[in-house]
């Protein structure tokens, strides 16, 4: 049983939630993902773990309300318990010597990069975070993130739109600065981790993306999250969730995460339904 | 190994000592073999075809009372019995079934139950055509064997389902208490079975579970419509009445490494971690949106309940022209499911020809009957999409059946020039399994196999770690359900043996 101890939005649409799991937070270790399953009905879905508390046996997850699943998570009060929550899953990600490790997130991204922050700073690497989102009033964790970062950088929609910039022209110049830089980590929205892999990969950066495919068991049971990594293909759960972006066919992974567009929608609506029916 | 070699040790002398009991006698002469031999055996009552293919309710129906006394006693109780070396857990079978005769249902299931904690289980899902009923002693007088299987099924769905948690059956054994811990890793039938013989030896047993129900294979794997999930429910139940302790979103290997649980006082190891790892054929547009392995198919369906989406969260593909590849049990569960889901043409490619498919006759039976369609000597050499990435058709090829392979079975040689297309929107590839690696190669020094199975004594089914024990399709591959029983029972006596040693 995984109690709530808390559920709270960060920014619109980003939610933190906070569940009792001291085995996996005991375990926990950064890079790694969690499945979720919010009630007896819910789907297993891969959440990124955002962090942990061993000494309280807590959890933390910052996710996208999005579809049902993660509006039912959303929707949870301190008390309540998940149908379910498994993990740490996926590998932990080989993060090679030496030089400053640039951490590139977005939306949950940014809070799921932050156990990296922690253990590649304690670890006495020098890190650079870049966090992307909207404009400023969608930027969570600052501070949190600050006390583990060399640098820390934004990339809000201004910086982009109408400047005529491209993204590769953006890392060319922060690493300029920083030319210890030998090591790209992307987490966030799929069109986020494509662009910046392509960026990374042009200019001869090592780049690492954390995939997010559809998963039903995340133990490598069933290859749902199928990608192709230069045509071989692996799950992301067990051989992933972190892939060099380089090689990965990203218009399979696109295609591969819409494979159940039309029933998610049909889904999300019933679910609405049923929340106004609630409140007439 | 031959049908002697198959009883457990003592067995034979148990056997005809219990065939020897007055009551026994007396029923043997109650009617004579001349009568015996001229009752036909009972059908099985089934949900008509055409019914059926409209849900997921199970197809048979089940002996009533009266089928199952009739086709009990057309058993001969001979003297030599072929049944029970047959049985990979060796159920005193002539006993229960002689019971059934006499109307005796209680003693019946305490029976089966020395040996077998899942008979509801295995009634439904066995290949008794291979296995009890093959040497069965009316096969040689030319009549159809005793319907073991659906006796088997009777007993435990008459008693378990009544109740409350089987532990009536079992508060008459005595049992000893022993201190030591030990942990199963996987609650399939393997590790179900291991775990409640540990249980009756008196060990504290916790069971680990990764996914979030119970039951393994046999809640991801076997649809409702072959195994309904409160028979599946009520024999976990009577598992967890002998004190076993299921622990479910536990993955060993990532929750906790087999060496934290050591640490916490688990002092040996039953690895019935599953044939977790689905094979695909590596040919071009296998990650096509529509192509599915088996385990994600029927883990959306089963254990997920995606039949039942929008009402459950999970989406299941829903098809016009469904074709599965492969000819084994899961290839069965598999396209009847398709169909179910409303797929107005439900079709299995196999490889090789009618008679090498592994299915159970039965499944077979009943997949014809439904209407599915069967290619043989066929094989998908290409996927074809559409712009989106969605599946639109296959390739296949034509084969012939050449030399025997390793396997024994003729070996499927492709015929060239013969390729054809098909229009197919979903496809699912249902051509085995193999172990699941997540744990078994986080053990270092733990000896694997040319497929990466686990090795094993078979005989205690002790790997090469000490402590270690392995079975089911951890160790097999792809096998089926009565097999990993057999192999978590040899294990734990094999475990008791091992503590006892110290």
């Amino acid at each position: 049983m995984n109690r709530v101890v808390l559920v709270e939005r960060l920014v619109p649409n980003l939610y933190r939630l906070v569940l009792e799991a001291p085995e996996v937070a005991a375990s926990a270790r950064a890079g790694q993902f969690v499945m979720v399953i919010p009630d007896e009905k819910g789907e297993r879905i891969p959440v990124n773990l955002a962090d942990w508390d061993r000494q309280q046996g807590t959890v933390e997850l910052v996710f996208l309300n999005l579809g049902v699943s993660t509006r039912k998570l959303a929707g949870l009060k301190p008390g309540d318990t998940v149908g379910g929550l498994a993990g740490p899953l996926g590998r932990v990600p080989e993060i090679p010597d030496p030089g400053a490790v640039l951490l590139a997130g977005g939306c949950y991204g940014i809070g799921g990069l932050f156990p990296l922050a922690r253990e590649l700073k304690q670890a006495g690497r020098r890190v650079v975070f870049l966090a992307e989102a909207r404009d400023p009033a969608y930027l969570y964790w600052e501070e949190k993130i600050k006390k583990y970062v060399d640098d820390f950088l934004t990339l809000f929609r201004a910086d982009c739109l109408g400047t005529g910039r491209e993204l590769k022209e953006l890392v060319e110049e922060i690493r300029k600065d920083r030319p210890d830089i030998s090591l790209l980590m992307v987490m966030g929205c799929s069109y986020l981790l494509f662009k910046l892999s392509e960026a990374g990969s042009g200019l001869g950066l090592k780049t690492m993306v954390s995939l997010n495919p559809i998963m039903v068991d995340g133990t490598g049971m069933c290859g749902a999250c199928r990608v192709s990594v230069e045509g071989r293909t692996y799950f992301a759960c067990v051989d992933g969730p972190w892939f060099e972006g380089r090689g990965l066919d990203w218009q399979e992974y696109f295609n591969r995460r819409k494979a159940f567009l039309s029933q998610e929608e049909r889904a999300l609506a019933r679910l609405d339904r049923e929340f106004w029916k609630r409140m007439e | 190994m031959s049908g002697q070699d198959r009883l457990e040790p003592g067995q034979a002398e148990r056997l005809s000592k219990e065939r020897e009991k007055d009551w026994r006698k007396a029923l043997r002469r109650e009617l004579s073999l001349q009568k015996r031999l001229s009752i036909d055996r009972q059908p099985m009552p089934e949900q008509e075809s055409g019914v059926r293919i409209k849900n997921f309710r199970e197809v048979n129906l089940g002996y009533t009372q009266e089928l199952a006394r009739a086709e009990a006693s057309r058993c001969l109780d001979c003297g030599q019995p072929g049944c029970v070396a047959g049985c990979p857990v060796a159920i005193d079978i002539p006993t229960f079934i002689k019971y059934i005769e006499a109307g005796e249902l209680e003693k019946a299931l305490e029976k089966i139950r020395e040996t077998n904690g899942l008979p509801a289980i295995c009634g439904r899902v066995c290949p008794q055509e291979v296995q009890c009923e093959k040497d069965c002693n009316l096969v040689r007088a030319g009549k159809a064997p005793v319907a073991i299987g659906h006796l088997e099924r009777f007993v435990a769905d008459y008693l378990c389902l009544r109740e409350e948690t089987g532990a009536a059956v079992s508060a008459g054994h005595d049992r000893l208490r022993r201190p030591e811990k030990i942990a199963v890793v996987g609650s399939g039938p393997g590790g179900l079975t291991a775990a409640a013989d540990l249980a009756r030896l008196g060990f504290r047993v916790t069971v680990f579970e990764a996914l979030h129900l119970p039951g393994g294979v046999l809640a991801y794997g076997i649809p409702e419509f072959r195994l309904p999930r409160e028979i599946l429910h009520s024999e976990i139940n009577f598992i967890k009445s002998l004190g076993v302790e299921v622990r479910t979103n536990f993955i060993v290997g990532r929750t906790a490494s087999l060496e934290d649980l050591r640490q916490a006082g688990y002092r040996a190891f039953f690895l019935g971690t599953g044939a977790g790892l689905p094979s695909f054929m590596n040919v071009p547009g296998e990650n096509l949106l529509g192509v599915y392995s088996a385990n994600e198919y029927l883990t959306r369906v089963n254990l997920m309940k995606g039949f039942r989406f929008p009402e459950f969260d999970t989406p299941v593909p829903r098809a016009r022209k469904a074709a599965v590849i492969g000819g084994g049990n899961v290839a069965m569960d598999a396209v009847r499911t398709a169909l179910r889901l409303g797929a107005s043409q439900a079709t299995i490619y196999y490889r090789r020809s009618r008679a090498e498919m592994p299915a159970r006759a039965e499944e077979v039976k009943h997949a014809e009957e439904e209407g599915i369609v069967f290619n043989f000597l066929t094989v998908p050499v290409r996927f074809l999409g559409n712009e989106r990435g969605e599946l639109q058709g296959m390739v296949l090829q034509r084969l012939a059946l050449g030399e025997p392979d390793s396997s024994g079975r003729p070996r499927p040689v492709p015929i060239p020039g013969s390729e054809f297309e098909v229009e197919v929107d979903l496809a699912v590839v249902a051509i085995g399994q193999s172990p699941n690696p997540l744990l078994i190669r986080q053990l270092s020094g733990l000896k694997l196999g040319r497929w990466g199975n686990v090795e094993v004594d078979f005989r205690t089914m002790a790997t090469s770690l000490p402590g270690i024990f392995a079975g089911g399709d951890a160790v097999r591959g792809g096998a089926t359900v009565i097999l990993a029983m057999g192999d978590g029972r040899r294990a734990a006596r094999a475990i008791d043996e091992f503590l006892r040693k110290g």
